[in-house]
């Protein structure tokens, strides 16, 4: 199945056996509430490490049974998510998902290089996956908030990541933009020269099981007419899967206005670890939060 | 041109039978090798031979050569530096076509071209190098660029060796040549750096900012020359062993092709330096005759139309 909608994700991980989510100081009513949304659809299990006695509280405000959860207590939002992490590393989950502890704290606990979830030369990267009604298909992109300026490398990394969430997606031969000022190879651009490269590496097969097509701009990548009238031929152009972003600016200030200028609903992902790790932040939606849950617990299991 | 020039013979072929006669200044024509080779293209009809150099010893070379001296026009400048600067002056001020090395060191010859007042070289231009080269196992004609001039070639330097390799071949009837960017593999890495530049200038033929050629880099002898390789390796390119073109990412590389070539594959070439504002012939006195001959040929062809 090929999903276009976010909706479907949920569908795409329900005939799979249930994965075990780990809330790393899972002590908020979002986070609670979000882990309680999925296990009461019956998508997944779920832990939270966190102060029992707060956790108690919130499900009694929220009015949610706490049985549903496994609870391990842990003082401290540091401590918290070290034992989640740990818990994963003893595969007593399948993955991560940051509760109301600072992101720097919870990358930290990921990251850190004996007890953390990082292979060695591992890039960690953030990919999200975006429903836009403007728009016939998901759009998958990244790097939004991990990783600020990308070099060459660590780009190559996020089109890889990028492609995998896609094979998840069932999109089997996702067609790939790279982002840049300009369709124009402009040697002292820096995104424009690397477009280029990145999509040579694709085209002699160093980057599989996709189209990759740089580089572009945004207006090449999802509309045709545009392609057309800047006469560039490619099969990516007003049908891409897939955006990998020069940098942070240029990805955040898309992925900000999907929600807040195309009414637009987005899931994401941490990639990149040994499991993936869901990252959302309190203000996104309910939904926004439930898709998340389903998207990393797809991606950590077997593709399909 | 009507039909294509496929052949070096051909090439020859069709500046005979032009009926045009090109005035080539050769500087310092001292020495048997440019006597001989000059000698033939005028007894041929398409070149007229401006000697400059000891008359003196023109004419006794002329005699040792068996060439009638009478066919040159012959001016007595004894002085190295002097024959230089008046074959290019003559150049450079339509006295004569086409400039040619006789019996002076490269690097002094070249050194006075660049001169920036004086020389063959506009601002700002480069000067590169392409030769045409033609092999028995190989079904036309390859150019092959920088075998002589610019030891490693910076992006900029590389898009001038596509465009003049370009030229060439348009002038010899080809009307899209097919650019191979050679290196070791076809992969792109950041280990090779010429071959992040290569997936550049690929991508900038396809966007047009390259024109009148199909480019594809990197890509080794073998996907460039010969089909079979693409299908055995599974590469995907739009030269597929076809290819017209073959730029270099430095000059050890393409010197030794062509050496290669030369001395193992029974080649012969013709070649010229690339940028200036009128053809120049240098040749290296191990060159075989015919390619001399073939050399001064194609300087006629690109000097031709003008």
């Amino acid at each position: 199945m090929q999903v276009t909608r976010l909706e479907q994700i949920l569908d795409l991980i329900k005939p799979l056996p249930r994965k075990t989510l780990v809330a790393a100081w899972g002590v908020d009513p979002h986070t609670i509430c979000a882990v309680y949304q999925a296990i009461s659809m019956d998508l997944i299990e779920g832990i939270l490490v966190g102060d029992k006695k707060q956790i108690y509280q919130v499900c009694e405000n929220e009015q949610i049974d706490p049985s549903r959860f496994k609870i391990v207590h842990s003082d401290t939002d540091t401590e918290a998510a070290a034992k989640a992490v740990e818990m994963i590393n003893a595969g007593e989950g399948d993955f991560l998902m940051k509760g109301l502890l600072s992101t720097d704290r919870y990358m930290k606990a990921i990251l850190h290089k004996e007890k953390g979830l990082m292979d060695k030369g591992a890039i960690l990267s953030h990919v999200t996956v975006a429903e836009i009604l403007t728009y016939p298909k998901l759009l998958i992109f990244g790097d939004v908030a991990i990783i600020p300026l990308p070099d060459l490398n660590q780009k190559i990394a996020i089109t890889n990541y990028l492609i995998k969430v896609a094979h998840y997606l069932g999109i089997e031969n996702p067609k790939v933009g790279i982002q840049a000022a300009s369709e124009q190879v402009l040697p002292k651009i820096p995104s424009c020269a690397e477009g280029a490269m990145i999509a040579k590496m694709a085209q002699r097969g160093q980057i599989k099981g996709a189209i990759v097509e740089g580089p572009l701009g945004l207006d090449l990548i999802v509309d045709k007419e545009s392609a057309q009238i800047k006469k560039v031929q490619s099969e990516v152009c007003g049908d891409a899967d897939c955006i990998l972003f020069p940098n942070i600016e240029a990805g955040n200030t898309f992925y900000k206005s999907v929600v807040k200028l195309m009414k637009g609903e987005l899931c994401a992902i941490v990639m990149g670890a040994r499991v993936p790790c869901v990252l959302t932040s309190r203000g996104d939606s309910e939904m926004s939060k439930l898709y998340s849950i389903a998207l990393a617990s797809l991606l950590s299991g077997e593709k399909k | 041109m009507k039909e294509s020039i496929r052949s070096l013979e051909e090439l020859a072929d069709y500046v005979r039978s032009s009926r045009r006669r090109t005035r080539i200044a050769v500087a310092c024509a001292e020495d048997p090798n440019t006597i001989a080779s000059i000698g033939k293209a005028v007894n041929d009809g398409f070149v007229e031979g401006i000697l400059i150099g000891s008359g003196l010893k023109i004419k006794e070379v002329c005699k040792i050569e068996k060439v009638d001296s009478a066919i040159f026009r012959i001016i007595d400048i004894r002085d190295e530096m002097e024959s230089v600067s008046e074959s290019i002056r003559m150049v450079r001020e339509d006295e004569a076509d086409v400039l040619m090395k006789g019996l002076v060191g490269t690097d002094k010859f070249l050194k006075a071209v660049l001169d920036k007042e004086k020389g063959l070289l506009p601002e700002k231009a480069i000067m590169s190098y392409v030769c045409a080269v033609q092999l028995p196992r190989y079904h036309k004609l390859l150019f092959i660029s920088d075998t002589a001039v610019l030891p490693y070639p910076d992006f900029n330097q590389k898009i001038a060796m596509i465009n003049y390799s370009v030229a060439m071949a348009q002038r010899f009837g080809i009307e899209k040549p097919k650019v191979a960017l050679i290196s070791a593999t076809e992969k792109v890495s950041d280990n090779i750096p010429h071959t992040l530049e290569y997936a550049e200038l690929s991508k900038m033929a396809e966007r047009g900012q390259i024109k009148n050629c199909i480019i594809d880099g990197p890509l080794d002898i073998f996907l460039a020359c010969d089909p079979q390789a693409s299908v055995i390796k599974g590469v995907s390119s739009s030269i597929a062993g076809d290819a017209d073109v073959l730029i270099f990412p430095s000059l050890e590389s393409a010197n030794s092709f062509y050496k290669g070539l030369m001395l193992f594959a029974e080649g012969e070439l013709a070649g010229l330096i690339q940028g200036t504002i009128k053809p120049v012939i240098v040749m290296s006195r191990s060159e075989s005759a015919a390619s001399k001959y073939y050399c001064i040929a194609l300087s006629c062809l690109m000097g031709g139309e003008r």
